[in-house]
C-alpha cells in the first residue's frame, strides 16, 4: 500500500528507483512462474522486453495510453507462440542457448529490415505519458504478475508444469497435454515480459534494436535464481535485493562497483543453497 | 561460382571455425562433464587476450611464446577456482537442477569481478598491436598471415587435446565419466579431482583463444560475452558433451557465418547462424552429435 | 608532547588551513557550485567517454579551482564540485541518475553524457527541469525532430559533415586524382544517417560509387567487403565507421594488400591512439573538428594543458569542443550567475568565443562550426577542408601502409 502512495511521497529519483526495481520484480515473477517450476531455463527475456519496447516506439504517439502496454503484451504472446513450438522441444541447456539467440535473432532481423526497407533505424518517442502515469502501470503490472504466480501454482495447470519440471516422460503419460502446457505458460510469462518493455520504453526517449539486451535476459534470471526460483516470494527478494545492491553499490563505488556485485553474488551463492528466500525459512525454523 | 570466391568462404570459415571451436571446446568440457553453465568464459578469453597484449607491448614478447604462459597459468587459475567455488556447490549433494542454478550464478559472479579486474589493470580504452599483419597470398587469394596463424595454433590445440583424450590414461578417465559418472567412480576415478583438472584445462583453452585474438582484434574489457554466446551455440550445435561435435561445430558456424558474409551482406551473419543452429535444432534436438 | 612541537603543529595546521581556504576548498566557508553528471565507465559507451569528455571535465575543474573557483556574477569565485556516477553505458540509469541530480541533489548545473542516444534519453529529463544542456557527443539529424529548448549540440550535424565529405572528393575528382569510390557504412543510427546525407551529395557531385556495402556493429571481419572494393577498381575507401571497425578495416585494407589513393573514415581515426596504433596512420582521413594548429586562441594553451594533466592528448574531433562546452558555461554564469533561464537566454543569444572557434546556437544547433575533413600527416591530423578552417593540404594518393 505503501508502494500505492509512493509517487506523492517520494522524490522522482526514488520513484524512479521504485519504478526500476518494480519492472524488474514484474520480469522475475513471470521468468519464474514458467522457468521455476518446469526446469526450462529461458533467456528469451530480452527478445520479449525489447520486442514491447520497441513497439511503444513505433506506435506510441498515435495511441492512447494503456494500449502500447497491452500491444507489447499481444507481442510477447506472439512470439512465444511462434517460437516455442520449436524451442519447448529442446531440454535443458539446448533450450538455454537456443532463447538467448532469439534476442540477436530479432535485434538483426529488426536491423536487417530497418535499413533495407524504412531506411532509418531507431525511434524517437517524442511525447512519453507523465512520470506517474508509467509507475502506476509499472505497479499494476508487477502486480498482475505476482498474482498470476500464485494462481497458477494451486490451479491445474500449475500442477501440471510441475510435473513437467519433475518428469516430463511421465507428466505425458497421465495424460497431460505438456506441449499445451509449456506453450501457454511460455507465451502468458511473455505477454508481461513484452508488456514490462512497452512501458519502460517511454522513459528512453530514443529506441533502437540495441534495446533487444542479452543483459535484461541475465539480469532476470540471476534475480529470480538468487531468490529462489521455486517460489512466488522468491523471485520478488531477489529483484528487490540485487536492484537495491546494484544501485547502492553504483552511487558509493564508483570503480569497484561490479566488483562488489560479483563478489555479493558469490558469498551469497555459497553461503545460501537455497537462495535468499530460504535464509527466510531458515530464520523461521530456528529456535529463538 | 568464381573459383577466389570459394577459396575465400572456405579458407575464411575455416579460420574462422577454427578459433571458435578452440573456445567451445573449452566450454563443451566443463558444460558436458560439469554441468556447469560458466558464463564467465568468455572473461578467461579477455584476460588470456589482455595478458598477451601487455607482455609483447612491455617486453616485446613475441604473442605466440606468450602461451607458454597464458596456459599454465590460466590452468592453474581454474584449478583454483574450481577448489574455491564451484567444488562446493557440486559437493553439496543436491538436485542436479539446483547445482546448475548455483554454479551459473557463481559464474556471473565470476563475470562481473574478472570485468571490474580488467578495467582497473587495463581500463577501458581500446587496446591492440599489429602481428603479422601481413597479406599471404594463397591458393590465389590473399589472407592476413596472423588470421591464418591464429587459426592454425588453435586447430592445432584442439587437436592435440582430441588425441589427449583418446590416447591417454587421464583422458580416458575424463571420457568415462562424460560417459557414466557412476560407474566411473565406481571404477575408482576420483570426480572430484578430474572436475578441477577439466575446468582448469577448460579455462586454459579460453584464455590461450583470447591469447590469439589479442593478434587480431582490438581489446576491450568487454569482448568476453559474445565469445562465450559463440562457444555456448557451437556446444549445443555440435552436442552437448561431444568433443568432436564442438570442433565440427566450431568449423561448420564459421563457415556458414563467413558464406553469408560473402554471398549476401554481413548484415545476416548471426540471422544465418542462428538460422542454422534452429534448422538444426529442428531435425536433431540434441545437437549434431548429441545423444 | 614539547612545547616546541606544539608549536610547529599549530603553525603547519593553521598553514594548512590557510591553504585549503586560498585554494578555495575552504570548509563551508564558500558554498560549491555543484555540477552533476554521469559518464560512461562500463559499456560500450566508455571507449569514447574516456577520451572526450572525461579528461576535458576534470581539467576544467581543475583549472577553474586553481583559480579560486567559478565565477559566479554578484557573488564571487565558488569551487567547483563534481557529482558523477559511472552510468554503464545503462540509458535507465543514466536517466534515473539525472533525476536524483536535478530533483533531490538540486545540482547547479549539469553536463552531458556521452554519445547520441544517451543524450536523447537525458536530453528529455534535463528539459523537463530546466536544465540547460550543451552535448559534445550528440550527432543526428534526428536531434532537430526532439526539439528541446534546453539542449544545445555543439558538433556539426550528420548533413554538414558529408558536405565537407564530398566537398574534399569533388575537388580531388576535379584534379584528376580519384575516380572511383567504395562506400561502406556501420548499420547502427550514425552509419545510416551519414549514408543517407552521403547519397544525394554524392549524385550532385557526379562522383561514381562502384559499390555500396553495410555491415552490422561489432562486425569481425571486413576483408569480404575490402576485397570486393579492390576487385571494382575503387581508388577511394568511404567508411561512415566508429571504433573499433574504423581499425578493423585499417588493419584489413593492409591485410587484403589494398591501399587506395583515399583512405576515408569518419568516427575513431581522429584519435591519438589511431595515430599510434598505426605509426603515424600517415594519409588516413577521416572527420576533424580541430587540431593544435588553429588559429584560434587559447587552442594550444587547451592542448598542452590537456597532455600536461592527463599525459595524453585531446582528440582531434570533439574533445575541443567538450571543453568549449565549459568555457561557455563558464563565461554565462560569470554574466548572468546561477539563474537557468537567465543561462538559457544568454545561450540562445550570444556568440561565444572557445577554443572551438566562434560558437553561435540557433534552436540549439551550432551554426558556427562546419563539417570538416581531416588527414594524419606527420603526426598531427591536418584540417583539409573546407578550404576556410584547412591548416594542410590533402595528400593524395596516401603513402603506403607503414
Amino acid at each position: 500500500m505503501a508502494l500505492v502512495a509512493a509517487p506523492e511521497i517520494l522524490s522522482p529519483y526514488y520513484r524512479s528507483l521504485a519504478l526500476a526495481i518494480l519492472a524488474d520484480v514484474a520480469l522475475a515473477v513471470s521468468w519464474a512462474f514458467f522457468s521455476g517450476p518446469s526446469r526450462y531455463l529461458s533467456l528469451a527475456t530480452g527478445a520479449f522486453f525489447g520486442a514491447g519496447a520497441y513497439l511503444t516506439a513505433i506506435v506510441g504517439a498515435r495511441v492512447p495510453w494503456p494500449l502500447p502496454v497491452l500491444g507489447g503484451a499481444l507481442i510477447g504472446c506472439a512470439m512465444a507462440l511462434l517460437v516455442g513450438a520449436l524451442a519447448l522441444r529442446l531440454r535443458g541447456p539446448y533450450f538455454a542457448v537456443f532463447t538467448f539467440g532469439l534476442a540477436e535473432l530479432a535485434k538483426h532481423s529488426l536491423i536487417w529490415y530497418e535499413t533495407g526497407v524504412t531506411g532509418t533505424v531507431g525511434r524517437l518517442i517524442l511525447a512519453p505519458p507523465e512520470p506517474w502515469t508509467l509507475y502506476y502501470t509499472i505497479l499494476c503490472l508487477a502486480g498482475l504478475a505476482v498474482l498470476t504466480a500464485l494462481l497458477l501454482r494451486r490451479s491445474r495447470w500449475g500442477h501440471a508444469l510441475a510435473g513437467i519440471g519433475a518428469d516430463e516422460e511421465r507428466a505425458e503419460t497421465l495424460g497431460i497435454d505438456t506441449t499445451r502446457v509449456k506453450i501457454g505458460t511460455f507465451a502468458l510469462s511473455a505477454a508481461f515480459m513484452g508488456a514490462v518493455g512497452a512501458a519502460m520504453a517511454p522513459r528512453w526517449t530514443y529506441l533502437d534494436p540495441q534495446v533487444f539486451n542479452p543483459f535484461v535476459s541475465f539480469q532476470t534470471v540471476i534475480m529470480a535464481l538468487l531468490g529462489g526460483a521455486m517460489t512466488v516470494a522468491g523471485p520478488i527478494v531477489g529483484a528487490v535485493f540485487l536492484g537495491l545492491a546494484s544501485e547502492i553499490l553504483l552511487l558509493k563505488f564508483r570503480y569497484f562497483y561490479m566488483l562488489g556485485l560479483g563478489l555479493t553474488l558469490i558469498v551469497v551463492v555459497l553461503a545460501l543453497p537455497s537462495g535468499l528466500v530460504g535464509l527466510a525459512r531458515h530464520a523461521r525454523l530456528t529456535p529463538r | 561460382m568464381n573459383p577466389t570466391l570459394l577459396v575465400d568462404i572456405v579458407v575464411g570459415g575455416l579460420i574462422t571455425g577454427g578459433i571458435y571451436a578452440l573456445v567451445a571446446l573449452g566450454l563443451n568440457l566443463q558444460y558436458g562433464l560439469m554441468r556447469v553453465l560458466n558464463v564467465a568464459h568468455g572473461e578467461f578469453l579477455m584476460m588470456g587476450a589482455y595478458l598477451t597484449y601487455s607482455l609483447h607491448t612491455a617486453w616485446g614478447v613475441n604473442p605466440l611464446l606468450t602461451l607458454l604462459v597464458t596456459g599454465p597459468a590460466s590452468f592453474g587459475a581454474g584449478l583454483v577456482l574450481h577448489r574455491l567455488l564451484y567444488a562446493r556447490v557440486l559437493a553439496a549433494g543436491e538436485a542436479p537442477e539446483a547445482l546448475e542454478s548455483r554454479s551459473l550464478l557463481l559464474s556471473f559472479g565470476l563475470l562481473f569481478v574478472l570485468q571490474n579486474a580488467a578495467l582497473l589493470i587495463w581500463s577501458a580504452d581500446l587496446k591492440g598491436y599489429s602481428y603479422l599483419s601481413i597479406p599471404f597470398r594463397f591458393l590465389g587469394s590473399v589472407f592476413p598471415a596472423n588470421r591464418l596463424v591464429a587459426a592454425g595454433v588453435a586447430l592445432a590445440v584442439s587437436v592435440a587435446f582430441y588425441v589427449f583424450l583418446k590416447r591417454s590414461f587421464t583422458g580416458k578417465a575424463i571420457r568415462a565419466l562424460m560417459q557414466d559418472p557412476e560407474g566411473a567412480q565406481l571404477a575408482g576415478i576420483n570426480l572430484s579431482r578430474v572436475h578441477g583438472l577439466c575446468f582448469g584445462i577448460g579455462i586454459a583453452m579460453s584464455a590461450v583463444t583470447g591469447s590469439l585474438i589479442s593478434m587480431l582484434f582490438e581489446l576491450t574489457p568487454f569482448i568476453g560475452l559474445p565469445y562465450t554466446v559463440t562457444a555456448l551455440v557451437v556446444v549445443i550445435l555440435g552436442g552437448l558433451g561431444n568433443v568432436v561435435g564442438s570442433l565440427l561445430g566450431g568449423l561448420i558456424l564459421g563457415l556458414v557465418e563467413t558464406a553469408s558474409v560473402y554471398l549476401a551482406t554481413s548484415d545476416i551473419r548471426l540471422i544465418a547462424s542462428y538460422g542454422v543452429l534452429s534448422l538444426i535444432l529442428i531435425l536433431k534436438p540434441s545437437g549434431l552429435f548429441g545423444r | 608532547m614539547s612545547m616546541k612541537r606544539r608549536e610547529f603543529l599549530k603553525t603547519t595546521a593553521g598553514g594548512a588551513a590557510a591553504l585549503t581556504v586560498l585554494r578555495g576548498k575552504a570548509w563551508g566557508q564558500v558554498k560549491p557550485v555543484k555540477i552533476g553528471y554521469t559518464l560512461s565507465g562500463t559499456g560500450p559507451y566508455s571507449v569514447g567517454a574516456g577520451i572526450t569528455q572525461g579528461p576535458n571535465y576534470t581539467l576544467w575543474q581543475e583549472q577553474v579551482n586553481a583559480k579560486g573557483g567559478l565565477l559566479v556574477k554578484g557573488e564571487g569565485r565558488r569551487p567547483v564540485e563534481f557529482i558523477s556516477i559511472d552510468d554503464r553505458s545503462e540509458h535507465e540509469t543514466a536517466v534515473r541518475f539525472y533525476e536524483k541530480l536535478m530533483t533531490d541533489d538540486k545540482v547547479d548545473l549539469i553536463l552531458p553524457p556521452w554519445g547520441t542516444a544517451m543524450n536523447f534519453a537525458v536530453a528529455a529529463v534535463a528539459n523537463k527541469y530546466g536544465y540547460p544542456m550543451l552535448g559534445p557527443t550528440a550527432v543526428s539529424n534526428k536531434l532537430k525532430e526532439l526539439s528541446l529548448p534546453y539542449f544545445y549540440a555543439l558538433l556539426a550535424q550528420p548533413d554538414p559533415i558529408m558536405e565537407a565529405f564530398v566537398g574534399l572528393l569533388k575537388d580531388l575528382k576535379a584534379q584528376g586524382k580519384i575516380s572511383k569510390i567504395g562506400l561502406a557504412y556501420v548499420n547502427d543510427l550514425f552509419g545510416i544517417e551519414l549514408y543517407n546525407s552521403a547519397t544525394p551529395h554524392l549524385k550532385q557531385a557526379g562522383l561514381d560509387v562502384v559499390d555500396t556495402k553495410s555491415y552490422p556493429l561489432g562486425a569481425k571481419d571486413l576483408s569480404p567487403i575490402l576485397k570486393g572494393f579492390k576487385a571494382a577498381g575503387a581508388d577511394v575507401f568511404l567508411g561512415l565507421t566508429y571504433p573499433p571497425d574504423n581499425i578493423l578495416a585499417t588493419t584489413q585494407a593492409k591485410e587484403v594488400d589494398w591501399n587506395p589513393a583515399v583512405f576515408l573514415t569518419a568516427v575513431g581515426t581522429a584519435f591519438p591512439f589511431y595515430r599510434d596504433r598505426f605509426k603515424g596512420a600517415d594519409g588516413v582521413m577521416g572527420i576533424a573538428g580541430w587540431n593544435p594548429k588553429v588559429k584560434i586562441a587559447g587552442a594550444r594553451e587547451y592542448f598542452d594543458a590537456h597532455v600536461k594533466k592527463h599525459q595524453k592528448e585531446p582528440d582531434r574531433w570533439a574533445s575541443a569542443f567538450a571543453y568549449a562546452s565549459l568555457q561557455i558555461l563558464e563565461r554565462c554564469v560569470g554574466e548572468v550567475g546561477l539563474d537557468r533561464k537567465k543561462i538559457k537566454e544568454m545561450l540562445d543569444s550570444t556568440e561565444f568565443q572557445t577554443v572551438g572557434g566562434p560558437i553561435k546556437f540557433v534552436k540549439g544547433m551550432n551554426v558556427s562550426t562546419p563539417g570538416m575533413v581531416g588527414q594524419w600527416q606527420k603526426g598531427e591530423f591536418e584540417i583539409l577542408w573546407p578550404k576556410s578552417r584547412a591548416t594542410g593540404t590533402p595528400v593524395v594518393p596516401k603513402p603506403a601502409w607503414a
